[in-house]
């Protein structure tokens, strides 16, 4: 079975006032389909760094991102732009949710952009809200909800397209301890129900038993375990 | 896209609002100026331009001037006859009482033929005879000053009493409306002992009728029609500083509007760069903005285009103004070229954001 989402040596430096550090220094790292895998370390260790290289956000240095054994290298803006809404589901720190779109437009949104806004897409929306929970807030716009239901719109949000990939990055910073066990349960299960391959950042150590496998960034370097 | 742009105006109402008003201000001021500079433009040149005449025949020295032209034309009169084509045109100011108004009205008198190319036909009342009665048609501006068709308008140097008879529409010329006499009145009258002239005129151009009058009268070239109007006294400067004043409305607008969309977006760079990390691609972003500021114009310039014809219906009716939907039109698509530029601009900034900036790095 080929894994989703596949790094190879990948480093990545910035520069940082003269000289150049290096954030990632040669990391390999894979995610399996259907499995949750965390990342912790100390703020300013990289994870974003990590997340964003990942998530086809920015470009590494040295080394190969595999979306779907596609290595995205060589991909212009566009394509770039492509594999992020086609293949990977971001959940952020904020909800980053449109303003003035409502629950369901949000969703929607997405779907449009894609360019398949169809009747399937509309059952599988609703689905998805009735997943998370918000069947009953869908016209609602996100000023009118509170922090954890804002989080909870955006995990539907990065599910709608259907992608094999979901990123988070520290999803829970913003919310309470029981809210936040709350949200990366329900991530947890619906990338168990849908099978994708999940990463999620976080610092928080008591949210790890909802994962499978744990990582701990370190001085440029991956590490398997806490 | 066109669906998503609708959404954001329609969620922050006010903000749009306030930037729709100031567009409809500056859309509805360039309507407004340009409106007056038409009519002013009329004011002054309506009459010339509506004469069925395309030749000039005036003094060399005259600088296009009709006033400043004038012939004794006796001769003329002998050698070739009116009916190879030619005309003469005698303008006489005049300052006329009505019963109707307590100042003098300052009119242009005009003797002519009512049978021949020069007599333009009324649009009231009844058309001129070729008679010794002293009946007069007016411009229908004169309507402004209280005048009716069987009034009458009293000249006090040398007495005489006109009857108006009819109205005619567009006779304005040096901003004071025309009032046509028949030649045979107004010769009638013997304030002349000669048959005079400001100029010849001829409907159609005829070289050898061209060459003939200028044998016969012998000092004077021949002139096209739009010589004659940009000569008219005022018309140049009158037009050249409205169309100053509508070029740096335009300016203006170009900077005030670009500004504001430029404001506009950079408060939404970092709803763009979310949108950009979950797939939305450049042209989506800028297109939707695009479409926002297309919208808002066009609206913009309908709001517009309804208040200038409410302005242009409650002007006092002596004011020139005149609604030339063509050249609104021609001003709208300026304005809706100018703004797109100005977001265009902003657009610029879009296509700069930087998507990894939803990741929130802590900094
Ligand atoms: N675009 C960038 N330009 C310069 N320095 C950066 C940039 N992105 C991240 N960094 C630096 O890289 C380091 C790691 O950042 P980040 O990945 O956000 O850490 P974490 O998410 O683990 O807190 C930080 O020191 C940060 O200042
Ligand atoms: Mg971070």
């Amino acid at each position: 079975m080929i894994a989703p989402l596949v790094l190879e040596n990948v480093t990545k430096a910035f520069k940082d006032g003269e000289q150049y550090i290096n954030i990632l220094q040669d990391i390999s790292f894979t995610a399996e389909k259907g499995k949750f895998t965390a990342v912790i370390g100390p703020s300013g260790s990289g994870k974003s760094t990590f997340l964003s290289i990942a998530g086809a956000l920015l470009t590494p240095d040295h080394g190969e991102v595999f979306v779907n054994s596609q290595s995205i290298a060589s991909y212009k803006d566009k394509q770039l732009a492509n594999v992020r809404l086609t293949s990977i589901g971001y959940i952020f720190q904020a909800a980053n949710l449109v303003p003035y779109l409502k629950v369901n437009e949000q969703l929607k949104l997405v779907a449009q952009m894609k360019g398949n806004w169809d009747r399937e897409a509309k059952q599988w929306l609703g689905q998805l809200l009735e997943s998370v929970g918000l069947k009953a807030r869908a016209e609602y716009y996100p000023h009118q909800l509170s922090g954890g239901e804002k989080q909870r719109v955006a995990i539907a949000r990065a599910f709608m397209n259907n992608p094999e990939i979901i990123l988070a990055d520290e999803p829970t910073a913003n919310l309470d301890q029981a809210r936040s066990d709350e949200i990366v349960a329900l991530i947890a299960r619906e990338v168990k129900e849908k099978e994708k391959a999940a990463v999620m950042v976080t610092h928080d150590e008591s949210l790890l038993k909802y994962c499978d496998s744990v990582y701990r960034m370190e001085q440029g370097k991956l590490i398997k375990g806490k | 896209m066109f669906s998503l742009a609708l959404k954001e105006i329609h969620f922050f109402k006010l903000k749009y609002s306030l930037i729709g008003f100031i567009l409809f201000l500056m859309a509805s001021l360039v309507f407004i100026v340009s409106g007056l500079a038409q009519g002013l433009s009329n004011d002054n040149i309506a009459a010339l331009e509506d004469m069925a005449a395309t030749r000039f025949y005036l003094q060399e020295d005259a600088e296009n001037r009709l006033d400043q032209s004038g012939y004794i034309i006796d001769e003329l009169e002998e050698e070739i006859p009116r009916d190879t084509g030619w005309q003469p045109l005698l303008t006489q100011m005049y300052r006329l009482d009505a019963a109707s108004s307590e100042t003098l009205l300052d009119v242009t008198l005009i003797p002519i033929d009512p049978e021949a190319f020069l007599y333009p036909s009324v649009i009231e009342g009844e058309d001129l005879n070729d008679s010794d009665m002293l009946e007069i048609v007016v411009d229908r501006t004169m309507k402004a000053d209280g005048v009716n068709i069987g009034d009458t308008l009293y000249e006090a140097d040398q007495d005489l009493t006109f009857t108006v008879v009819g109205f005619t529409e567009n006779q304005t010329y040096r901003h004071s409306p025309i009032i046509y006499i028949a030649e045979t009145a107004f010769y009638n009258l013997d304030l002349t002992p000669h048959q005079v002239a400001n100029a010849i005129v001829i409907e159609e151009v005829n070289e050898e009728l061209q060459t003939d009058i200028h044998q016969t009268l012998n000092d004077g070239t021949w002139v096209e029609k739009d010589a004659i109007i940009q000569a008219v006294p005022g018309h140049s400067s009158e037009q050249m500083s409205l169309m100053m004043m509508i070029a740096f409305l335009i300016i203006i607008a170009v900077f005030v509007l670009a500004a504001f969309f430029y404001i506009l977006t950079i408060q939404k760079l970092n709803q763009f760069g979310v949108l950009k990390a979950i797939g939305a691609k450049n042209l989506f972003l800028v297109g939707t903005t695009l479409l926002q500021v297309f919208c808002l114009t066009v609206i913009s310039l309908i709001l517009a285009t309804a208040f200038t014809i409410f302005v242009s219906n409650i002007l006092p009716e002596g004011m020139p103004f005149e609604f030339d939907l063509s050249l609104i039109a021609s001003y709208s698509i300026m304005i809706l070229i100018v703004s797109l530029l100005g977001s265009l601009l902003s657009s610029i900034r879009i296509v700069k954001v930087d998507p990894q900036q939803a990741m929130g790095r802590t900094e």
